[in-house]
């Protein structure tokens, strides 16, 4: 009975790796279970240990080629130094997540915060301080051993120099010399010309020497690693101490429930100046102030923290949910009509022209173009209802959507479109005659066909239209979204692009990680979709 | 009074100037519970015979009545049961059969529905398997399956399209004792196809061989007259049985040698075509591209 058990464990296990397309962890399941160890650990020894091993290389060979190429944005970043940046974009993430705790926390809780907020600053300045004193010994201690390091060339390069002023000024009297005899007819003039070509080659010789060691003290004059390391962490201490009175400032000035508790002081204070006046114009006027105050009180009181877009996960999560409408509005279109045109060959007739036409367009052509005509829409998109609408939503509110992501979701569904329309009107066309037979044996009805026959034999190839358009759709949303600025994975390439700081391009290689990986991700769910709606013993090739 | 009936039928496929006859000038008439066998090599319109029958083709020529009615199209009243079983396989066997009877005796009422559909399940022995797919059962299985939904609907005539020649001569044997017994208890009229002339002789009353195509027609059919029930291990030593196989076979071999004399008879031609030296043209080679790729399906 155990097992029997432990076989069911196993073999949905096997069937959650095969349906997920996982397949390559099969043996490791295998064996955990005991099964065949032999053969399973030849297995994992063919199909996961060397192609990791693989891998690794790869990463190395990254990592060792990179930095030898420089290019105007500085060196091709290493596997270090993006696995860095991703943390320093997390971190960005985790400060804005902190700010706006603070911004929305009240009461007693936030005179708590305050006060550690406020201790962990005073540990931070000291913690600082002693970074600061750090830096200057080190620096102190770098700049003589810098000193040191540049000496013996400094020296030679001197020794150099006055080399070639003694070799120059005895040149000079030697050829002078020639030249008066040459006139006094007592020497040949091929001697001059050699002694002349002579000084020459010696003089080069020595400057390309010099060169050399004014390259060599370029190099030793950079910083020892461990003034680097001191300057960084003073940085980051900085750097938190910056964040922490930023957090503090949330906490206080800009929290929400201060602002309005300063409106209401405020109020109040013109309130009984009011009451107390005996002017009918100071009457009228505190009236009027009361009735805008209670105006900016509520809209202070409605006020969401505005956070400052970051990867994590706010541009990833609005991506995500820009392909998702995209690839939804696709589907909705390609499915119906490609049923239609596989159903009909005078459908089809109709559609295969614009198909033609229309599939080979860039999605550059087909975001200019929306933004043309879906912007016509938009003339005022703050109160647009679709925007208003989508910023009361749960779940989208928080994504910001605007015209931009508008256009970047139709040309995803645009360019999405094709794939699932060719692949859905193949399905139908190619339902096994048999099949149809049968429902002409039985008379079913137009619904009971379409439902029962015709929907469920085309499903497999239906979903792997949709794979391939989704695939299509993620791709074009890259590009999309950093022409048309829609804020995403798209536009955060883009900005790197353009602002060039030294972090820029090993954020642009974080970024080509993530859309892939996300990409790899989106591809398994439609795998698993496709897989789950075969009928066929082995479902759908994958 | 004939029940089912083929009256001068002829049917032929392709446009003009390529048509292929079919079938030319078929007469059949079938009594009322009659079991009648249609006996023919393959190729020669068996399937296409059967296809007019159950109403999914029409006739060219002539028509196709049932008790005197022309056949306007299929329906219920003609159960086909196909030749490779023809099971959604994204049904259960149950689902299967559920679907034919909900679309072809809907007067059926919901509550009784499971134990009709239970009912043909069990008929054909695949009580303990209603709940799988096809893909899960075996080739007979299948066919068994296939039978429950045709015999479900309660056709008058069930059209048998060569139910058993895609499966393995045990399971052949079985499923022909199976069909034998259903329609022993609840008699029909049947038409079945069938290649194999052991198959027509042990389960028939009737024997009717179709010429070879093309332009096929029906002969003279062979008479059955032996006492049912028929004991498939002792009619190897029965004189009825020899000789109407013997009858049979050489009618069906002599078929083929005229055929092939026939095709002797067109004296064939010397190939004279002087042989050709010439490189081959651009135009040539292009065509020759276009006749051998394949044409381009984007299976994903």
């Amino acid at each position: 009975m155990a097992n029997k058990s432990i076989d069911t464990i196993k073999y949905g296990l096997l069937r959650i790796i095969d349906v997920s397309g996982f397949t390559i962890f099969d043996p490791v399941v295998r064996l955990l279970f005991g099964e065949e160890p032999a053969k399973q650990t030849s297995k994992i020894l063919k199909y996961i240990v060397i192609p990791t091993i693989f891998l690794f290389v790869c990463i190395w060979l990254w990592a060792s080629i990179a930095p030898t190429h420089k290019t105007k944005s500085g060196q091709v970043p290493t596997p270090s130094q993006v696995i860095e940046t991703v943390e320093t974009n997390y971190r960005q993430y985790e400060r804005e997540q902190e700010k706006k705790t603070a911004f929305l926390t009240t009461g007693s809780e936030r005179d708590a915060q305050i006060k550690a907020a406020k201790e962990r600053l005073k540990s931070l300045e000291e913690e600082s301080k002693a970074a600061q004193s750090e830096l200057t010994k080190v620096e102190e201690s770098s700049l003589t051993e810098i000193e040191n390091n540049l000496a013996p060339f400094k020296k030679e390069i001197e020794a150099i120099a006055a080399k070639l002023k003694t070799l120059t000024s005895s040149a000079k009297t030697e050829q002078t010399a020639l030249a008066d005899a040459i006139a006094a007819g007592t020497a040949k003039p091929e001697t001059l010309i050699q002694a002349i070509a002579d000084f020459e080659t010696q003089k080069e010789a020595l400057t390309e020497k010099r060169s050399e060691l004014n390259k060599q003290l370029t190099e030793a004059r950079e910083d020892p690693d461990a003034l680097k390391a001191a300057r960084l962490r003073a940085n980051a201490v900085a750097n938190e101490i910056q964040h922490t009175n930023s957090v503090i400032d949330h906490y206080e000035k800009k929290n929400r429930e201060y602002q309005v508790n300063e409106l209401m002081t405020k109020a109040d204070a013109a309130a009984a100046l009011a009451s107390s006046s005996k002017d009918p114009k100071d009457i009228l006027k505190a009236a009027k102030d009361q009735v805008r105050n209670t105006k900016k009180i509520e809209d202070v009181q409605e006020r969401e923290y505005a956070p400052t877009s970051t990867v994590f996960w706010h541009q990833i999560k609005r991506s995500i949910f820009t392909v998702f409408v995209g690839f939804v509005i696709a589907a909705v279109i390609a499915i119906p009509i490609g049923m239609m045109c596989g159903l009909n060959r005078i459908a089809m007739a109709c559609f295969t022209p614009i198909i033609s036409i229309f599939k080979p367009v860039s999605p550059v052509v087909w975001l200019l173009i929306f933004q043309i005509i879906v912007g016509a829409f938009f003339p005022d998109p703050e109160n647009h209802p679709l925007f208003v609408l989508s910023s009361t939503l749960p779940f989208i509110q928080d994504l910001g959507v605007n015209p931009a992501m508008v256009f970047s979701a139709c040309t995803v569904a645009m360019c999405a479109v094709w794939p699932a329309l060719v692949n859905t009107a193949l399905a139908v066309s190619s339902i096994e005659q048999d099949h149809l037979n049968v429902a002409r044996v039985l008379k079913l009805g137009f619904f009971d066909r379409l439902f029962k026959i015709i929907i469920p034999s085309s499903l497999p190839l239906v979903f792997a239209g949709l794979r391939i358009s989704l695939g299509v759709g993620w791709m074009v949303l890259i590009a999309a979204e950093a022409l048309s600025s829609s804020d995403g994975l798209g536009k955060f390439v883009w900005d790197e692009y353009q602002n060039g700081s030294s972090f820029s391009f090993a954020n642009i290689i974080m970024a080509c990680f993530i859309v892939g990986i996300i990409g790899f991700f989106l591809d398994r769910l439609m795998i698993c979709l496709q897989r789950l709606v075969s009928f066929d013993e082995d479902g759908a090739t994958v | 009074m004939s029940f089912l009936e083929l009256k001068d039928v002829s049917i032929g496929f392709g446009p003009v100037s390529n048509r292929y006859e079919v079938l030319q000038n078929v007469n059949l008439s079938i009594k009322e519970n009659e079991f009648v066998a249609v006996i023919g090599f393959s190729g020669s319109g068996k399937s296409t015979l059967m296809n007019l029958l159950a109403g999914l083709e029409k006739p060219d020529k002539g028509e196709v009545l049932l008790r005197g009615q022309p056949i306007t199209g299929p329906g219920p009243e003609l159960g086909m049961m196909f030749q490779n079983y023809s099971l959604l396989p994204w049904m259960s066997v149950y689902e299967n059969i559920d679907l034919a009877v909900r679309s072809a005796r809907p007067e059926i009422a919901r509550s009784e529905r499971k134990d009709y559909i239970m009912h043909y399940i069990s008929m054909v022995k695949l009580d303990h398997a209603p709940d799988k797919k096809p893909h899960e059962l075996s080739g007979g299985m299948r066919q068994r399956a296939s039978l429950a939904r045709t015999l479900c609907i309660r056709p008058e005539v069930l059209l048998l399209d060569e139910p058993l020649s895609a499966l393995d001569a045990l399971t052949r044997s079985d499923l022909q004792d199976e069909i034998l017994r259903i329609w022993g208890e609840d008699k029909k009229t049947v038409v079945m196809i069938t290649n194999d002339v052991d198959e027509a002789v042990l389960m028939t009353d009737r024997i009717v061989p179709l010429t070879m195509g093309p332009a096929a027609t029906l002969d003279t059919p062979f008479e059955v007259n032996m006492a049912r029930p028929r004991d498939r291990y002792t009619l190897n030593n029965n004189q009825e049985f020899i000789r109407l196989k013997t009858d049979i076979t050489s009618y069906m071999m002599g078929l083929s040698q005229e055929k092939k004399k026939a095709a002797a008879a067109k004296v064939p031609m010397p190939d004279i075509a002087p042989k050709d030296f010439s490189l081959p043209s651009k135009r040539l080679g292009f065509k020759n591209l276009q006749a051998v790729s394949p044409a381009s399906s984007s299976k994903a």
